[in-house]
């Protein structure tokens, strides 16, 4: 397969801030469709390695083609192809649900009409009438990470990076969120999503550990859990991360 | 450009949500100018006065009555000590002592030259230069009234040698100076931190960095932010034109479209430094000091309370960059003497070519990545 015809195609990729590395030398390739996961502990690289792959942060070198479009030059054009979610919330807490999506809607584009169209559909799904023209300040953590998600899907991107996107929401919002995460899954969409919780890991298609700015392991799941002789993500993860293997 | 409208559309639905911003397009303006507009006077009043009077004549009390007269000064007492007098300044009891010699009447009378001696309380001089200036139309007034008395030729009767006369503010009324300069100062606070704030405070909670990684081009975003600020501080200028109206009486003379047109021009360096500011800062603290460091220039620099030609030729040439400098000629020269765009052109275009400048570059040091 060629660069282009994967959804995200990484090749040594680095970032330094001053003379640290936070990200050095990744390379990774996820197909179209496909759960992708990112586990590492606070400071891996994980936010810095999301961030350069939807264009908002320039890497130092490397190589990494998102949808078709490479993120030294094409960074604009990548965005027209991604959603984004960061780990900090980015909805206005001061404008209602309805305008939130109303607001992204007309940033993505999107005419009036579709708008409408979008809102409805949206609130329909979210079951969110009651709370359509209350303030977003107003509404619980998990709610308003689900609002996030949906308003960060406005345009239909194909590939949506998720960063923590479920860190400090409560079990049962944590798993409402990740039937959302199948549901787009099943419709084709490629997911990249960097968690720190053990359980989401193995939610995932295949999954990537970093560990001081560096990938140093990569399969899926339950290969892991063989390799490693584990019944947990857990003990996967602590084994992976003191570096000793069976 | 029609996401230009959802973003106006936002920033509007925020800032009516906070009451903070309306009372600030609303109540700040009236605040300011009933404030600023007593306070900050240049005209200098109660000033105390001793008077040493050596000749106790009908002229010199004449001379003592036409300064009490003007309601400025506030005679403190008439002596024939002079060191008497002179103690009273040292210890701050008097600004002002007027020394009459022996045999004023008489000289004045035989048309020879009387020597009057003012001495002044220097510490505060800028007071001290207004007082010797009140001093000097007085003892011209008397130099007109007796020369025509005595009938002598004006000249040969010399008191003074400078007769100042004030065209378009006679009274030498400060207000009518302050007011529209408080309209210059808080259209700049006003416009450079609220853009500053409102693109840095979208930093600090993260919608920012959403907005970045969406297809919004980057002016887009800048004009967004920018537009519903020149609005508010649009309005603002408008409420504070109209206190001014109703509290000092004070209308403009000159042609509102042309101010308006003045004010857009004006508004481009200010939105600029707020971009820029926003660039640098990481807070919303940060952003303010940065604009605060550039604006306290501005506004000292801009003959708002200190006259621009009073100051030394280099930093003359360094006002040259400041927009507020120039604004401030034409509101007040639009305001006070109602002149017309024609003689107004050359500051309209400084302002453009520096609002130009500041905007551009403030924009390209906004980036659509994370540095």
């Amino acid at each position: 397969m060629s660069q282009s015809e994967y959804a995200v195609y990484v090749e040594n990729l680095s970032r330094c801030f001053g003379s640290f590395k936070a990200v050095s030398d990744v390379s990774f390739k996820v197909k179209s469709g496909e759960i992708f996961g990112f586990l590492g502990a606070n400071g891996a690289g994980k936010t810095t390695t999301i961030r350069m792959l939807c264009g908002l942060l320039m890497p130092s070198s490397g190589n990494a083609v998102i949808a078709g479009y490479n993120v030294f030059t094409d960074a604009e054009k990548i965005k027209h192809n991604i959603g984004y979610m960061a780990q900090r919330f980015s909805l206005y807490e001061d404008l209602t649900v309805k305008e939130n999506i109303e607001f992204y809607g007309g940033v993505y584009g999107l005419s009036r009409k579709q708008i409408k169209i979008k809102t409805e559909e949206l609130l329909d799904y979210l079951k969110l009438w009651d709370h359509a023209d209350k303030l977003t300040l107003s509404l619980p953590l998990g709610w308003k990470q689900r609002i996030a998600l949906s308003t960060a899907l406005l345009h239909d991107p194909g590939i949506i990076f998720l960063d923590e996107p479920t860190s400090g929401v409560d079990p049962e919002s944590r798993r409402n969120f990740w039937t959302l995460i199948y549901q787009l899954s099943g419709k084709g969409k490629t997911i990249f999503v960097t968690t720190h919780y053990m359980d989401e890991a193995g939610f995932c298609n295949r999954l990537s550990i970093m560990k001081d700015g560096k990938i140093i392991e990569l399969d899926q799941p339950k290969v892991l859990k063989r390799k490693y002789n584990a019944n947990s993500m857990q003990k996967v993860f602590m084994s992976v991360i003191k570096g000793k293997k069976t | 450009m029609k996401r230009i409208l959802y973003l106006v559309q936002k920033e509007f639905r925020q800032i009516l949500r906070q009451k903070i911003y309306l009372s600030l397009i609303f109540v700040m303006p009236f605040i300011q100018i009933v404030v600023m507009g007593f306070a900050i006077t240049t005209d200098v009043k109660n000033i105390t006065v001793a008077v040493v009077d050596h000749d106790y004549s009908f002229m010199s009390r004449r001379f003592i009555d036409a300064f009490t007269q003007t309601g400025y000064f506030d005679l403190k007492s008439i002596g024939r000590s002079i060191k008497e007098a002179e103690n009273a300044m040292q210890q701050g009891d008097v600004k002002l002592i007027i020394q009459i010699p022996f045999d004023f009447e008489k000289n004045v009378k035989n048309g020879k030259q009387p020597q009057l001696q003012v001495i002044v309380d220097g510490v505060d001089g800028n007071t001290a230069g207004i007082v010797l200036a009140y001093t000097n139309q007085i003892t011209a007034m008397l130099q007109r009234e007796w020369g025509s008395e005595i009938n002598a030729e004006p000249a040969d009767l010399r008191l003074v040698d400078v007769e100042t006369r004030m065209v378009y503010n006679p009274m030498l009324d400060s207000v009518y100076n302050i007011t529209p300069g408080i309209l210059a100062v808080m259209l700049m606070v006003v416009t450079s931190f609220l853009t500053g704030m409102s693109i840095v405070r979208e930093k600090e909670i993260g919608t920012l960095e959403q907005l970045m990684v969406t297809p919004v081009k980057k002016i887009e975003m800048i004009l967004g932010k920018t537009i519903p600020i020149l609005i508010v501080g649009f309005l603002l200028f408008n409420v504070g034109m109209l206190g001014i109206g109703f509290i000092f009486g004070l209308w403009i003379k000159g042609n509102l479209f042309t101010l308006y047109l003045m004010v857009v021009f004006y508004c481009f360096s200010t939105l600029g430094l707020g971009i820029f500011a926003s660039t640098l800062a990481k807070t919303q603290q940060q952003a303010m000091f940065i604009a605060w460091f550039f604006m306290i220039f501005a506004i000292l620099l801009s003959g708002f309370f200190i006259p621009v030609e009073n100051m030394p030729d280099f930093v003359q040439v360094i006002t040259l960059l400041n927009p507020v400098r120039f604004f401030m000629v034409v509101i007040r020269e639009i305001y006070l003497k109602g002149t017309e765009i024609r003689y107004l052109w050359e500051e309209g275009l400084a302002m453009l070519i520096l609002g130009l400048i500041t905007f551009t570059s403030a924009s390209m040091n906004f980036h659509k990545r994370i540095t």
